[in-house]
């Protein structure tokens, strides 16, 4: 009886503590939301400190992106670079806060291809394998773990351009389907599609 | 298979993407221009929105183009914006950066406004040099005397007749090297 009495308290203190959580995260949305509309607002009018804030909004998101295409870590750098000067040159297409990532991934997106474009007639640059931890070059489940990931890191490398943007968006930048359809400027269907095109590729490859 | 793939994934976008370089973000500020200048490109803004195929989006510029000029007879302000989302279109369509062939067809789209206008235009388009970039690719005369040129890389100046013969001494010397 008590054991009973003790779980159902429990249960009222978990289910309180989530709710208390979806109520912080949809908070945080909401903030983060209208932070987006602020500085999309005063991007439009042109204030600088608005361009600032944009920086550090999303420059990490942005290399992490450039990094997930697969481009070394001083390109990821440039391009990065890229993205924002371009950004800033194609304010005007700007259209309200909610699209504010959506844009700068699709600026990003097609900064990327320029460079992947320029390089076609060169040979596939070697890709910067990911770092090894300490521990991945002695225990061997880590080293198999280590190989499982290089190997995945060159799957993604080498598929198309299409299918690899919309992995990175979704999967290594976490955006939902909606907004990873968004930032790669095409239906949500069409991104589902490529989704499952990719995965499919990926599964082979890496079993 | 597809959880683990996912897991792997984001394992993956975590260790590529970090560490960010400390001052990259303070390299990125230091390039931003003093003056954010908003530039409504609204022909572009529309097709980009409606996501139609690059092919398309080209085809719908340059019917506007010609509808445009048949029907207002290229009314200025209105050819001159048009030919500024023209040339900016065209760039969009043909792959950011040097699109040298569809810069021209703004810049001849451009002339034959003013034709429609009634104002004496030259366009050297079809000889000019467009790799360099203070060759006229057209040129027309002011109300005050002036005349108005579109050079090589695609910016207006506002130039004095003397000013102008020195840039066509120039374009027929850089000929006759060539």
């Amino acid at each position: 009886m008590m054991e009973k009495r003790e779980k159902a308290i429990e249960q009222r203190v978990e289910s309180a503590h989530l709710k208390r959580k979806a109520v912080d995260l949809r908070g945080s949305k909401d903030r983060s939301a209208e932070r987006e509309y602020s500085v999309a607002a005063r991007l439009r009018r042109g204030e600088r400190a608005a361009a600032e804030e944009l920086v550090d909004m999303y420059y990490e998101r942005i290399y992490s992106f450039m990094r997930g295409v697969g481009h070394g870590r001083h390109i990821s750098e440039d391009l990065t670079q890229e993205t924002f000067l371009r950004a800033w040159a194609h304010i005007g297409q700007l259209r309200n806060g909610r699209a504010l990532g959506g844009w700068l991934y699709r600026i990003a997106g097609n900064v990327s291809r320029v460079y992947w474009r320029k390089q076609k007639n060169r040979k596939f640059a070697s890709i910067e394998h990911i770092e090894r931890a300490a521990n991945e070059k002695a225990e061997p489940e880590k080293v198999s773990q280590y190989e499982e990931l290089a190997r995945l890191q060159e799957a993604v490398a080498r598929l198309p351009w299409k299918l690899r943007k919309v992995i990175v968006l979704h999967y290594m930048q976490h955006l939902t389907i909606v907004e990873a359809a968004e930032a790669a400027g095409v239906r949500e269907g069409t991104f589902k599609s490529r989704l499952n095109r990719a995965l499919q590729i990926l599964r082979k490859q890496v079993s | 298979m597809e959880e683990k793939i996912e897991k792997l994934l984001s394992e993956l976008a975590e260790r590529a993407g970090q560490p960010v370089r400390q001052g990259l973000a303070e390299d990125i500020k230091n390039l931003i221009p003093s003056r954010i200048i908003p530039h409504t490109m609204d022909t572009i803004n529309i097709i980009i929105d409606l996501r139609v195929s690059k092919l398309a989006a080209a085809i719908v510029i340059v019917v506007t183009l010609i509808l445009l000029v048949t029907l207002h007879g290229g009314a200025d302000a209105a050819g001159d914006n048009i030919y500024r989302d023209g040339e900016l279109l065209m760039k969009y369509v043909f792959g950011w950066g040097s699109a040298s062939k569809s810069d021209m067809l703004a810049v001849r789209s451009k002339y034959e406004c003013l034709v429609q206008e009634g104002i004496e235009a030259v366009y050297f388009g079809d000889k000019a040099d467009l790799n360099d970039a203070e060759s006229v690719l057209l040129q027309w005369k002011l109300p005050d005397g002036r005349y108005e040129v579109i050079l090589g890389d695609l910016h207006k100046e506002t130039v004095t007749a003397e000013e102008l013969i020195a840039l066509q001494a120039r374009m027929l010397q850089n000929r006759i090297n060539r």
